[in-house]
């Protein structure tokens, strides 16, 4: 089997010296300037530059607009270019599920391959009486709706792991949503609502400072930088730890050396010490993944969410 | 450390040769961003990214902020020349500054609001040094009720923006409300009025709307007029072209409120610099003697709100700098562009760095006293434009507003829109409604929307949120006493009519 996969490496290898760009690359993200795929596409933009893995230039180009569905019809129309790569991320996975118009799902494109996993933790204001997980679910079963939590849309993994604690717990607890980050930390910090789901990088300095504790960390291992807080198993409660998936998908219909080549440029990237060192400033995990592992993965993780979805009452539409 | 150490340590670092340099391209940066419809400080500063990692962080942060600060400046350019929105928070700057270009007072229009923005930018400047922390804390205790009252109060501006019938004004003021609720529910994830677009997903972008209504559907309305068009008269001579020492003392109130309530609206994470220009004005209009002539070309009519969008930078700073919490778009990118150098933003980061924020701080008085330098004397070569004939000027004004909106987005569908909205400008033009109104309504029902909905998941259902609390109740009273300005005016003119006939 080792043989084989070595083999099948060595072939794609091989294949992968079979195209080269010749044209710049446009690299399509579904937020604006300074949103999360934006900022991790400049970045990957600026380390494949550095370390001299592509031969052209790469332009990031925002495709914003409906979450990622217009990111996504924009890449399903480019069929057969090879000069096309996307930024997915979990919501290229659920706009499908809840938004009718959003027709264009990761399965009509060509995988490429996961870059990272993004843990988060769940985190209340530094005063608040809670010192555990378990503390804060028992008061939520104490006075069912009274307790809330500050979040994004319905659809995201803020609500998902409220949902699956939930579910675990028969505790219940009220979801706010706030369109950014900002206002999120703002209503939590403000002692406006209780509890938050939040990524590691935007709640290590009011956590430093003294503004924040974590409870714990929905993650599958006890991150490098928060080595006190239990993951959601070790709190007891026994979850599966929802991640922000991040990766890479091209346009459909594009030859199979395509597809191998920028495999294999980003398996080149995730193998460099400025790779590396981002992933620990960002406390994200290598969540590396080829192709063929990514289809699977994209199966998988649609179905999940479509049931957590399906019992937190949203309209499901395919 | 002290605010007078900190500053003169601040000056230090801004007067190094190197940043000075920075500071200037940053603000000459902006001014140009500004001018141009359609291109943001958002996208500037993210395409500037990549060449900052390679520059010295303090000299990086002076040029990103300049950029912030400086596109405030040129963004009241095109709206007073051409009624066409440079940025969106220059949308209020359209209705008093153009008309008084079509008076001849283009020049006295861009002046003012070169001297505003520079007013009202180093008071936001002041704000950011000297109180900081304790206006984080202030924002921090604004949540959602405090928010809905906020946008009510202004939605409640619509009787004063509204011309001779307050039926079509809020008629005007809903139709803005309903477009604010297009595109994808953010508590539902539901599509509203989508008609089936994935266009129309995430809503419609305001600057369209803005730049629809009253640069298209003025041109459109003008169009019409068949006779042989008269130039619009542009005075000779510098000082024709500056305010006058009459316009200034017009403005000093104007300068005063549109600086604190653009600071104080830029501290709150959700409000944001459209809004602060539109409730400046909207106070302007409230506490001014002559009420009845906004939007016919009225200074401070333009002081205000390009006072209001500038010190509201300063205070989207705060936030920022003493929490780590990004209040808008380009605010968010400042924090990735503090992120990527390599600094934890946070509540410790002005005690950790206090190189950067006092040179930050020092740096933004110099910019603001670099851009009025820059600006003014623009303003004679800007108001030359208008001597353009109108076969000129008018595919000028379609071209500048198509390629802003092309550019901003990208799409040909933003173009359609455009054009739609264009014949609804034309068609409320010759129907007498107000546009003001639906651009309120359009700014502030997506917020206010909202809020609303987020105080209630708050209170479990229970309205008395909104009154129980004491900014939010303060708020709504102000919001109540708007809503009465036209009925006073009423009865003082019958008042006034009343004297006049017992003096016959």
């Amino acid at each position: 089997m080792k043989l084989f996969s070595t083999l099948v490496a060595a072939l794609v290898a091989i294949e992968a010296q079979a195209f080269t760009p010749t044209r710049p690359i446009e690299v399509v993200v579904h937020t604006g300037p300074g949103g999360g795929s934006d900022i991790l596409a400049r970045a990957v933009v600026g380390m494949i530059e550095k370390e001299k893995l592509v031969p052209v230039r790469m332009q990031v180009v925002n495709k914003a607009g409906g979450g990622s569905t217009v990111a996504a019809a924009y890449l399903f129309e480019k069929k057969g270019d090879p000069h096309t790569i996307g930024f997915f991320t979990g919501v290229w996975l659920t706009s499908p599920i809840t938004t009718a118009e959003a027709k264009v799902t990761l399965r009509d494109l060509t995988p490429v391959a996961r870059l990272v996993l993004e843990p988060a933790l769940i985190a209340v204001k530094a005063d608040a009486p809670y010192k555990t997980l378990r503390d804060f679910v028992e008061a939520a079963k104490k006075s069912p709706g009274q307790l809330k939590q500050s979040g994004g849309s319905v659809t995201s993994r803020d609500n998902v792991v409220r949902q699956l604690l939930q579910k675990n717990s028969g505790a219940r607890w009220a979801f706010i949503s706030f369109p950014g980050g900002g206002e999120r930390i703002a209503a939590l910090l403000g002692g406006h609502v209780n509890m938050m789901v939040i990524e590691p990088a935007e709640a290590g300095e009011h956590i430093r400072a003294g503004n924040m504790r974590v409870l714990a960390q929905v993650s599958e291992k006890r991150l490098a930088g928060f080595p006190e807080a239990p993951t959601l198993k070790e709190a007891g409660f026994d979850v599966p730890s929802v991640p922000q998936v991040r990766g890479v998908v091209a346009p459909p219909g594009i030859p199979a050396e395509n597809a191998a080549y920028w495999e294999d440029v980003l398996r080149k990237l995730t193998r460099t010490a400025s790779w590396k060192k981002y992933l620990e400033d960002n406390q994200f995990e290598d969540g590396f993944q080829n192709a063929a592992e990514l289809a699977k993965f994209y199966d998988e993780f649609t179905a999940q969410m479509r049931g957590i979805l399906q019992e937190a009452g949203v309209k499901i539409v395919r | 450390m002290d605010i007078a150490g900190g500053l003169i340590q601040g000056f230090a670092v801004a007067l190094q040769p190197a940043n000075l340099l920075w500071c200037f391209v940053g603000v000459l940066l902006g001014t140009v961003v500004g001018i141009m419809p359609g291109l943001g400080p958002p996208a500037t500063i993210a395409m500037l990214l990549p060449i900052t990692a390679l520059m010295n962080p303090a000299g990086a942060m002076i040029m990103l902020a300049g950029i912030y600060y400086g596109a405030k400046y040129g963004g009241s350019t095109t709206s007073i020349l051409l009624n066409v929105p440079g940025e969106s928070a220059s949308v209020v700057t359209c209705l008093d500054g153009y008309a008084m270009a079509r008076k001849g007072r283009a020049g006295a229009a861009l002046g003012i609001a070169a001297i505003a923005s520079f007013i009202a930018g180093t008071v936001g400047v002041l704000g950011l040094m000297l109180v900081a922390p304790p206006l984080a804390r202030f924002a921090l205790a604004f949540s959602a009720p405090e928010y809905f009252a906020l946008m009510a109060f202004g939605l409640s501006m619509v009787v004063l923006l509204a011309g001779r019938s307050m039926a079509k004004a809020l008629l005007a003021m809903l139709v803005g409300l309903w477009i604010a609720g297009i595109g994808t529910d953010l508590f539902t994830s539901t599509s509203r009025f989508t008609f089936g677009r994935m266009e129309l997903l995430s809503g419609i972008d305001f600057v369209v709307v803005a730049i629809g209504i009253f640069a298209i559907g003025e041109v459109l309305a003008n169009l019409e007029a068949r006779e042989e068009p008269q130039l619009l008269p542009v005075p000779k001579g510098l000082r024709n072209l500056l305010p006058t020492m009459q316009d200034l003392r017009d403005c000093r109130f104007a300068f005063a409120q549109g600086s604190i309530i653009g600071f104080l609206i830029g501290v709150l994470p959700g409000a944001g610099s459209t809004i602060a220009s539109f409730i400046s004005y909207g106070v302007e209009k409230a506490f001014s003697r002559r009420r009845e002539e906004f939007g016919t070309g009225v200074i401070e009519g333009v002081a205000a709100p390009e006072g209001a969008n500038n010190s509201e930078t300063g205070g989207a700073l705060v936030p920022l700098l003493t929490l780590g919490i990004p209040g808008s778009g380009t605010t968010a990118i400042l924090l990735a562009a503090l992120v990527l150098w390599g600094f934890k933003p946070g509540p410790l980061f002005i005690a950790e760095n206090p190189n950067l924020f006092w040179g930050l701080v020092a740096s933004m008085y110099i910019g603001n006293v670099m851009l009025l330098i820059l600006n003014l004397p623009l303003v004679p070569v800007f108001a030359q434009v208008l001597r353009a004939p109108v076969y000129v000027l008018y595919p000028l004004i379609l071209g500048v507003s198509i390629v802003g909106i092309y550019a901003s987005s990208g799409s040909l569908f933003d173009l359609l829109l455009l054009v739609g909205f264009g014949l609804l400008g034309y068609l409320m033009r010759k129907l007498d409604y107000p546009s003001a109104p639906l651009i309120l309504g359009l700014v502030l029902g997506g917020a206010m929307e909202r809020a609303l909905r987020q105080s209630l998941m708050m209170s479990e259902g229970s309205l008395g949120i909104l009154v129980s609390r004491p900014i939010s109740s303060v708020m709504l009273c102000f919001a109540l006493l708007i809503l009465l300005i036209p009925f006073f005016s009423r009865v003082n003119t019958w008042r006034v009519r009343a004297l006049e006939q017992k003096d016959l």
